[in-house]
């Protein structure tokens, strides 16, 4: 195990290296000839790159290591039994904790209650979210069991989006497209996807490539409609009170 | 700096662990996995953990203070070709070093059994953010309404989506999904938040928002683009 660790690392931290030193060097390039900022101001931008780019190695390799191949593990168990009930309902329960334990998406349901001066309550938004999101996980593993198209899913669902953007209240707006990125976290992005792919390559006749993605495009979709549904509801009832 | 730490793990703490046990729950009493993956996938736990606190903090100390100070420096100049140039390069090489965009790059490069370039995709993505941010950075000079400019690129992808081949549509509309990361976000934020603060008559609150999610239209469209070309 101890070598598949190390080997993990080493992979991990070559594509890091790859990934950070063009970032770093542009903003020396920027240091030098506009910023010009006090050496101690640079070192601790530099020391926190540093740190960046430790934890991305440990993150990187933690999820090549365990996450993806745990979550296709998954996908495969539950891909291939006869009652396809279960990987739904599988879906929708990680796709509901991934959305409740995540930080980002209370913050932004207290930033909704803020924009609607406390009529749309943040624990409120938190449940609705959080099962908006499960449903979407659900019909995204019905959409690979099934085998139907990811356009005839998303697409009604990006013109859903842009009515909605003419009726909803204007302060949704701006929340409701940042909201689309708050629910793909790191575990959204990891897990659920590396389970969409197994259980995608144990459907006959299913393409992995076709079928196994398109989740996380789902999960991203679910808090745009829901924000702007919200500021749709808060309209109206602004526009009854006036 | 030993508080930030302790923050940035707490919270990572709160959004791994729920899903983890029932992982661990699922491997014990379902599938029954072997001790030995049941130990790699704990260790893997902790790794992901440790590391994704190592970066935010990272991103706490170094990131935002960068992406500030370019931000400012953006404004102070007046210069639209400065602007410009500088933002596409900054959120360019920001997008390169997203977490989430490695990782997706890597697994679509695997499924598809090397046919998908890993470079490609990457050099797409990363285009794609660094265009979508120019002209959102461009809608908040020009005072553009945000809902226009959502609709037109909404139906953009709608329209490309009927010539993408299909190997290309599910990762492209995945890409646009995963940019919206812990690197991009923060740095994107912090330029445009600097913008438009010097700016005369622009809310910050209001011209602030809405750039992350423009920013992930830019992706969807660049790896169709991408597909598009190679089929």
């Amino acid at each position: 195990m101890i070598g598949t660790v190390l080997n993990s690392l080493r992979h991990a931290f070559i594509d890091v290296i790859q990934a950070i030193v063009p970032l770093i060097l542009f903003f020396l390039l920027f240091q030098v000839f506009h910023l010009r900022y006090p050496s101690r101001q640079v070192m601790k931008i530099l020391l926190g790159m540093a740190f960046t780019a430790v934890g991305m190695v440990l993150f990187l390799s933690g999820v090549f290591l365990g996450f993806l191949p745990t979550g296709q593990d998954m996908g495969r168990f539950f891909g291939s039994y006869e009652e396809k009930w279960v990987l739904i309902s599988v879906g929708v329960l990680l796709g509901f904790l991934a959305t409740f334990a995540e930080p980002a998406v209370r913050v932004l349901c207290y930033q909704v209650e803020k924009a609607s001066t406390g009529y749309i309550k943040s624990s409120l938004m938190l449940y609705t979210l959080s099962l908006g999101v499960a449903v979407l996980v659900g019909i995204g593993m019905a959409r690979i069991i099934y085998e139907i198209p990811l356009s005839h899913i998303i697409i009604p669902g990006y013109l859903l989006a842009i009515l909605l953007l003419f009726v909803s209240d204007r302060d949704f707006i701006g929340i409701s497209f940042d909201a689309g990125g708050v629910a793909t976290g790191p575990m959204a992005v990891t897990f659920l996807m590396a389970v969409a792919i197994g259980a995608a390559s144990v459907m006959e006749g299913g393409d992995p490539l076709v079928d196994g993605f398109g989740l996380i495009a789902l999960i991203a979709l679910a808090p745009i409609i829901f924000v702007l549904s919200l500021g749709v509801l808060f309209r109206l009832r602004k526009g009854d009170d006036g | 700096m030993r508080e930030i730490f302790k923050d940035a793990l707490k919270e990572v703490v709160q959004s791994i662990v729920p899903i983890s046990l029932v992982v661990l729950l699922i491997q014990l009493f379902l599938i029954g996995s072997p001790a030995d993956k049941i130990a790699t996938f704990l260790l893997s736990v902790v790794m992901v953990a440790l590391g994704f606190s190592f970066f935010l903090m990272g991103v706490k100390i170094g990131m935002l203070p960068m992406g500030e100070a370019i931000g400012g420096e953006l404004a102070k100049r007046g210069s639209i070709i400065f602007l410009v140039v500088v933002t596409f390069m900054i959120t360019f090489l920001a997008t390169v070093a997203e977490p989430d965009v490695r990782v997706l790059t890597s697994t679509i490069t695997a499924v598809s059994g090397d046919l998908i370039s890993r470079s490609a995709l990457i050099i797409s993505i990363a285009l794609g953010v660094g265009i979508f941010v120019v002209l959102s950075m461009l809608r908040i000079v020009y005072n553009v309404p945000i809902q226009y400019l959502y609709a037109a690129s909404y139906l953009l992808v709608i329209v490309l989506s009927f010539f993408t081949p299909p190997d290309y549509l599910a990762i492209s509309f995945d890409s646009g999904g995963v940019t919206t990361g812990p690197m991009t976000v923060p740095l994107i934020l912090a330029l445009g938040t600097g913008v438009a603060s010097v700016m005369a008559g622009r809310s910050a609150l209001s011209d602030g928002f809405g750039l992350i999610g423009f920013a992930s239209i830019g992706p969807i469209l660049g790896v169709m683009l991408l597909g598009v070309f190679l089929s």
